[in-house]
């Protein structure tokens, strides 16, 4: 289904064919419609949530605690009484606002470094590239539980920590796309026409980067979910009565050898699931940079 | 090119000059941000504290000096493997390591085999026949896996093999009490239960081994599958496997032919899976109480404690770097492609 030509008076218009058009070529209908609408579903429902008809997600509830999926609870209770099913809604809100507000302050930061790095190479370009190259070798979590220990544990620096995992992954990124563009000739002429080189960088160059950016955005979100999640597991960044799947998980985790699986299972089935769909929206994206090249 | 020996010797040392620049530039960023970020003075004295007190303890601890001060003395002690002592356990961090070392590293290894041996091969299949059934359900495979968080995973694990169907035993460490460690020769269970001949302690960590290690290897796996499949298909597609079609080579020569080109990414992807897993195991680790660095580093971060923490950093980040290190040598002596580049 490429374009179409169409004859308008004398001129031949060629349209580029819209956004979703492309995506749908590349991918198939069917599976873009799908993990867009399973995405726009769990965002939708994580800022619809407190005007749902759920229960109040932080209310214990002591003659409650771990009852079984029932009409009442249709998740159960956790350790403390609390619904499951209203619990794994709500944190929605939570993760994914971490994890959103940590890639753009990673790609914020990232991006103009890998410009800067790309644009002006030689010294500079050396050691930016080694920087990056050590930090994603680090060992994240173990890495994190180290800050979040001497830092103070708190959702700032959570944020922060996964904000500077993200970092060297957009400023190589970007370097990636600026550095061959370089001797690019619109490049030149826009250098030769007595242009700055912030203006050269952000006119000419960064618009290039967005679509691998903006593809890789999703997948980034998906990893600082896991990320969160796995922190918040062994009792660091969100804590109970939060809403938030991993420390609802680790709420059911001492309970799942009794065979009471649903304290775990739920919200665990959450996380599995918008990680799931966010790395296949970021493969959908991903379509794109392919095409360009 | 690297056909002498001379070539050779530039080439390794420059490839350990990097190692040892990274090492430094970890140490300094782990140095850095958790000195700079936080006091641990506060974490000795409490909430009630007089300014006497505070300043005695940040003397003793040696905090009132500069932080380029504090840290050459860090990395001084480091090479001579003090890591300091622990605040809860009381040992030296080192001896506490050492300890607690061959547990992890028996994990990660045995996850790392389990993972190798289901993702090379599918992916070779996968990428020979990109259109079959089988292709896709190994697709599907490691789009899960990627998605799964290790930790539910094994959650589930303990729930259906151990709590439903009792096929495996109880997620607690790396061998029954019961049953009883073997004597310690490496600190590898298998190993040391092997060497003393005495199978029932064999058997009997195996069996602890398995879901920890199957755990692991689904969820850190995806990436060798999916690098395989892609180079597969790469290769297969490539002008010199057509042309060696085209004269006529069995198919059985051709896929050796293919199977030898994926060699170098393959290799590099399997060994930063290893090096990974050394700091991944820390959450499966929790899962089921297997007594290694992971663990031993949550306690720690647990007791306010973050000597031990950053001597397990140090460690896992080294040991990346380390495997890393290994692969970029394994590589230039695999891949005569890779020797061309130099």
């Amino acid at each position: 289904m490429s374009a179409i030509p169409q004859l308008q008076d004398d001129f031949v218009v060629i349209r580029r064919p819209s956004l979703y058009r492309r995506l749908v070529e590349a991918n198939g209908a069917w599976r873009v419609n799908l993990n867009l609408a399973i995405l726009i579903f769990i965002i939708v429902l994580g800022v619809i949530a407190p005007l749902l008809p759920l229960q109040n997600p932080v209310k214990p509830l002591p003659l409650e605690r771990l009852n079984p999926p029932s009409a009442e609870h249709w998740f159960g209770t956790d350790t403390n009484g609390m619904d499951v099913f209203s619990r794994t809604i709500h944190a929605i809100r939570i993760d994914f606002t971490l994890a959103i507000s940590s890639v753009v302050i990673g790609v914020v930061i990232g991006a103009p470094l890998g410009a800067i790095s790309g644009y002006y190479g030689g010294r500079i370009d050396d050691v930016l590239t080694r920087i990056t190259e050590v930090l994603q070798g680090f060992p994240q979590i173990l890495f994190a539980m180290a800050v979040l220990a001497a830092a103070g544990n708190s959702l700032i620096n959570l944020i922060l920590i996964i904000a500077f995992y993200n970092i060297p992954v957009y400023s190589k990124m970007v370097r990636s796309v600026v550095a061959p563009l370089r001797e690019v000739e619109f490049v030149q002429a826009a250098k030769v026409a007595g242009n700055r080189p912030i203006a050269v960088v952000f006119r000419h160059i960064i618009p290039n980067a967005l679509v691998p950016v903006f593809s890789q955005l999703p997948l980034s979100c998906a990893y600082a979910v896991q990320l969160i999640a796995g922190l918040s597991f062994i009792g660091l960044g969100v804590s109970i009565p939060t809403p938030e799947w991993g420390a609802m998980i680790q709420n059911g985790a001492s309970q799942i050898v009794f065979g009471k699986w649903w304290v775990s299972v739920f919200p665990g089935l959450g996380l599995f699931f918008s990680v799931w769909v966010l790395n296949n929206v970021s493969d959908i994206l991903k379509s794109l940079v392919v095409r360009r090249a | 090119m690297l056909d002498t020996t001379r070539e050779w010797g530039f080439f390794l040392a420059r490839r350990l000059g990097f190692f040892v620049v990274s090492l430094i530039l970890v140490s300094m960023i782990t140095f850095g941000v958790t000195n700079m970020l936080g006091n641990p003075v506060f974490l000795l004295v409490g909430t009630r504290y007089t300014e006497e007190r505070l300043e005695n303890v940040t003397r003793e601890l040696g905090l009132d000096k500069p932080i380029t001060e504090r840290y050459i003395n860090y990395i001084g002690n480091l090479l001579q493997g003090d890591f300091g002592i622990s605040r809860y356990t009381f040992n030296p961090v080192l001896d506490d390591i050492r300890g607690r070392l061959p547990a992890t590293l028996e994990l990660s290894t045995y996850a790392l085999i389990l993972g190798v041996l289901w993702a090379v091969p599918a992916g070779i299949i996968a990428g020979l026949r990109p259109n079959s059934l089988f292709a896709r359900f190994v697709d599907f495979v490691a789009r899960a896996g990627v998605s799964m968080p290790g930790f539910w995973f094994g959650l589930l694990c303990i729930f259906f093999f151990y709590a439903e169907l009792h096929w495996f035993p109880a997620p607690l460490g790396r061998i029954p009490r019961q049953v009883g460690a073997p004597d310690v020769i490496t600190g590898w269970y298998t190993i040391d239960s092997l060497l003393t001949g005495d199978a029932e302690k064999f058997i009997a960590s195996l069996r602890q081994l398995f879901l920890p290690a199957f755990t692991l290897a689904i969820t850190t796996s995806p990436s060798t599958l999916q690098i395989t499949r892609n180079k597969m298909q790469e290769v297969l597609g490539s002008d010199y496997v057509r042309a060696a079609r085209g004269f006529g080579l069995p198919a059985r020569i051709i896929n050796r032919y293919s199977v030898k080109n994926i060699l170098a990414p393959v290799i590099t992807m399997i060994a930063m899976t290893y090096g990974f897993l050394l700091s991944g195991t820390v959450l499966v680790e929790v899962i089921f109480s297997w007594p290694g660095l992971g663990l031993y580093a949550v306690d720690a971060m647990n007791h306010s404690d973050y000597e031990p923490i950053m001597g397990v950093v140090l460690l896992s980040a080294g040991f990346y770097l380390f495997i890393y290190f290994v692969a970029d040598i394994l590589n230039a002596l695999l891949d005569p492609r890779v020797r061309l580049q130099e």
